[in-house]
């Protein structure tokens, strides 16, 4: 997404994103759907209700392959060391199912895009699936897409890894990532009102200031 | 099909729109409020970052209706959302932070006091801080306003004190004091939109921490929503009608506004005649609407025959520095520092016009701790590109996260309004409704860059007094575009303003415009405030009109 309000100088293009914390954080990264004026993106078909994908793989976005690649790359984003990490979290759970939401399709047919020329590019590489792949050589392929110039391909896919990573990683667990709000430890995030908080004294009073105009 | 004539229209209901609705509507005139936006209850406010800040609860998708935007002349014009605030009942008021500042005596004068810089469209107001003040005290009143009423260099003159004292803060704020003091300048407690105790049947803040970007799910914050627009209703008068999206004001034989077409929830299109229409969709949905209703009396766009319309276009100055505390590193010297109270309640105003500077004008210093949005917060720290990580370096720098509290300060400051700055419609370009969008053109005077540097070196002097272990600048040049105004600017002469200075329109005098885009200038706050304010001096003007008629 493009830069915001921002002569080239400080700060660099990420101040598009810190522009919305005025509002307090929110932000809409789902780029190439807002530039161009793309064909629309036919539903998937259904058979009875489901589509015809989770009939056959019980994922409801994705091939069996995708799905594996999927899996393989947000597990590289977020692995788990002494804290939990994506797969931990349920993040593919919400991958396969956030995709599904009608708004998202555009983002849903360049995602499962993505996915496929990152397994070609690792068949290309190292002649191996990226899923067979040593977490090192998976890692240097996505570091390609992260590098990649910005705008193409490449680099919204690797954008769009991260973004629904995260979103399955942190978002609320009724979507069905977070799972046991691991997401929310690591950063530590709840959405309650601590039982710990007790109130502050508000601090003494200054005096008011001086009426410096006559009544209404 | 069509409605029986209303007296009063109006399209939206925020800041702007939900304050002459009430007013009008305890003085007995029948009231039609169109809002574009759903009706949300209480309860459908709840803590999911996902649904509030990451998909249309509130904004709608750049590619159904997109704002197209520019912040240089030489740039394409691109597909955004920027510029849209929230599309539901009470508008930009149920998302907004509620900092509620006034404006100061100042803005009202600029030109005369400070002069109007070369290149810019720099106006007197054609009211003063004194005609607006009464409202001031009738709109925190109403809405419910926490603040502390201090002495301070640029404290506006206000004859009551505030309707609720203010919310608990962190006590980080009286270490902002401690340096404030130690460098000459005057912190202050922000005044918030906020209840900080029961209030009008509204209940107090619960200190959740998620405020900005969210609905909130206690009634404490006072938007229009919980404020304004079921005091209308109670009176029998008021006519709500969500999901109806206005595609233009149709008028009569003579000129003026004879009734607004809409798009209801059914995509069906209504007629609803008016003896008066007001307008306030927020200060570019608003021009948007004039521009796209066009006819043989205004072929440019109603009340445009001028071409007034959409000019005169601001937002606001962004700076931002963020002081990162690590918690763990502080246990023994700020052992209170990882108390959950969520506010900071700290403003600097000692900047708000820059002595011996160019620019003479810069604004306000927000300090607050920084949004708890966690995925919105772990995005920026992956960063981007060769400086983006992921992995166990990624985890690594996530959990430094939790162990820090972050302060930070953002800017609400000048922007000048200029000839390039300004917006229109496309009609190359139709959202989901078939409507032609708005297309901006937001490109700065070049004293908002300098202001913008200096004002942003100042709040930095602030935070790095406090010792944080890491500073961070993090804009001076930006543009917040949530805060807007000056479309439709109100002035004496209708060959350079929109409307009178009662807001209504030189050109049809039965047209009112109520949100920010009568604001010729930004000033150096959020204009939230000033907007109710506005519109309940234009309520009782408007039902004095009515009385007359």
């Amino acid at each position: 997404m493009s830069s915001e309000g921002l002569e080239p100088g400080c700060c660099g293009r990420r101040v598009f994103l810190q522009r919305l914390t005025f509002l307090g954080g929110g932000v809409l990264l789902f780029g190439p759907a807002c530039n161009a004026d793309r064909k629309p993106v036919p539903a998937p078909p259904k058979i009875g209700g489901v589509t015809a994908l989770a009939k056959s793989t019980g994922h409801r976005t994705f091939t069996d392959e995708d799905y594996a690649v999927m899996v393989a790359a947000v597990d590289r984003i977020l692995p788990r060391d002494e804290d939990p990490g994506a797969l931990d979290a349920d993040v593919p759970v919400y991958v396969d199912s956030v995709l599904q939401t009608p708004e998202l399709r555009q983002m849903r047919v360049d995602f499962v895009d993505g996915l496929a020329i990152l397994q070609k590019r690792a068949r290309g590489t190292y002649a191996k699936p990226f899923t067979d792949l040593a977490p090192e050589d998976q890692d240097t392929l996505l570091t390609q897409f992260k590098d990649a110039k910005e705008g193409s391909g490449e680099a919204q896919f690797y954008t769009n890894l991260l973004t629904l990573t995260l979103e399955g990683f942190l978002g609320d667990p009724a979507y069905g990532g977070n799972k046991n709000r691991a997401g929310w430890a690591l950063v530590g995030f709840d959405t309650y009102v601590p039982n710990d908080y007790q109130p502050l004294p508000a601090p003494p009073g200054a005096p008011l200031v001086k009426l410096k105009t006559g009544a209404p | 099909m069509s409605f029986a004539q209303a007296d009063v229209c109006i399209i939206g209901s925020g800041a702007g729109g939900g304050p002459v609705a009430l007013t009008l509507a305890r003085a007995g005139f029948k009231v039609v409020v169109l809002e574009k936006g759903h009706l949300y209850k209480t309860e459908e406010f709840v803590h999911d970052e996902i649904l509030n800040s990451r998909r249309n609860f509130f904004m709608p998708y750049p590619w159904e209706e997109p704002h197209l935007i520019r912040h240089r002349e030489q740039d394409p014009f691109e597909r955004s959302n920027a510029g849209w605030l929230a599309n539901c009942v009470g508008g930009g008021t149920v998302h907004m932070s509620g900092y509620f500042y006034r404006l100061k005596p100042v803005d009202f004068r600029m030109k005369t006091l400070l002069g109007a810089p070369a290149g810019s469209e720099v106006v007197d107001w054609p009211i003063d801080y004194e005609d607006l003040s009464a409202y001031y005290d009738e709109a925190e009143a109403e809405l419910g306003v926490s603040g502390l009423a201090q002495a301070h260099p640029w404290a506006e003159p206000r004859r009551r004190p505030f309707p609720m004292p203010p919310l608990d803060e962190h006590p980080i704020a009286a270490e902002i004091d401690r340096v404030c003091k130690q460098l000459g300048l005057h912190s202050l407690t922000t005044a918030r939109g906020i209840a900080s105790q029961d209030y009008q049947g509204r209940n107090g803040c619960a200190y959740c921490a998620l405020c900005g970007s969210y609905g909130c799910e206690v009634d404490a914050k006072s938007g229009a929503h919980v404020a304004l627009i079921p005091k209308a209703l109670a009176t029998g008068n008021l006519d709500l009608r969500p999901r109806s999206m206005v595609k233009s004001i149709e008028v009569d034989s003579k000129g003026l506004a004879k009734s607004v077409v809409y798009l209801d929830a059914n995509a069906e299109t209504q007629t609803q005649p008016a003896k008066v229409v007001v307008v306030s969709a927020t200060a570019i949905e608003s021009a948007r609407i004039l521009l796209n209703s066009q006819s043989g009396k205004y072929p440019n766009g109603l009340s445009n025959n001028h071409g007034q319309v959409g000019r005169h276009l601001h937002f606001s100055s962004f700076g931002e520095g963020r002081a990162h505390f690590r918690v763990s590193a502080r246990k023994e010297k700020w052992p209170w520092l990882s108390h959950h109270a969520p506010f900071v309640q700290r403003s600097v105003q000692d900047f708000y016009v820059a002595k011996g500077q160019p620019f003479k004008k810069a604004g306000t210093l927000n300090f607050v701790w920084t949004h708890p949005n966690p995925i919105f917060a772990a995005q920026h720290i992956a960063g981007e590109g060769k400086d983006g990580v992921f992995g166990k370096a990624y985890k690594d720098k996530l959990r430094e996260y939790r162990d820090s509290k972050i302060l930070q300060f953002e800017t609400y400051a000048e922007y000048l309004p200029n000839p390039k700055s300004y917006m229109d419609v496309d009609p190359g370009t139709l959202d989901k409704y078939g409507i032609p969008v708005a297309r901006i053109s937001a490109v700065r005077h070049p004293h908002d860059y300098a202001m913008s540097r200096w004002l942003t070196d100042r709040g930095q002097e602030i935070l790095a007094a406090l010792e944080p272990e890491t500073l961070e600048r993090r804009a001076d040049n930006g543009t917040t575009t949530i805060l807007q105004g000056g479309t439709c600017r109100f002035g004496n002469d209708p060959a350079t303003s929109v409307l009178d200075k009662n807001c209504r329109s030189h050109e049809v005098k039965n047209l009112w415009v109520v949100d920010g885009s009568f604001m010729p200038t930004s000033g150096g706050v959020t204009p939230t405030l000033s907007i109710v304010a506005n519109g309940f001096r234009v309520g009782h003007e408007l039902v004095r009109t009515l009385r007359k008629a």
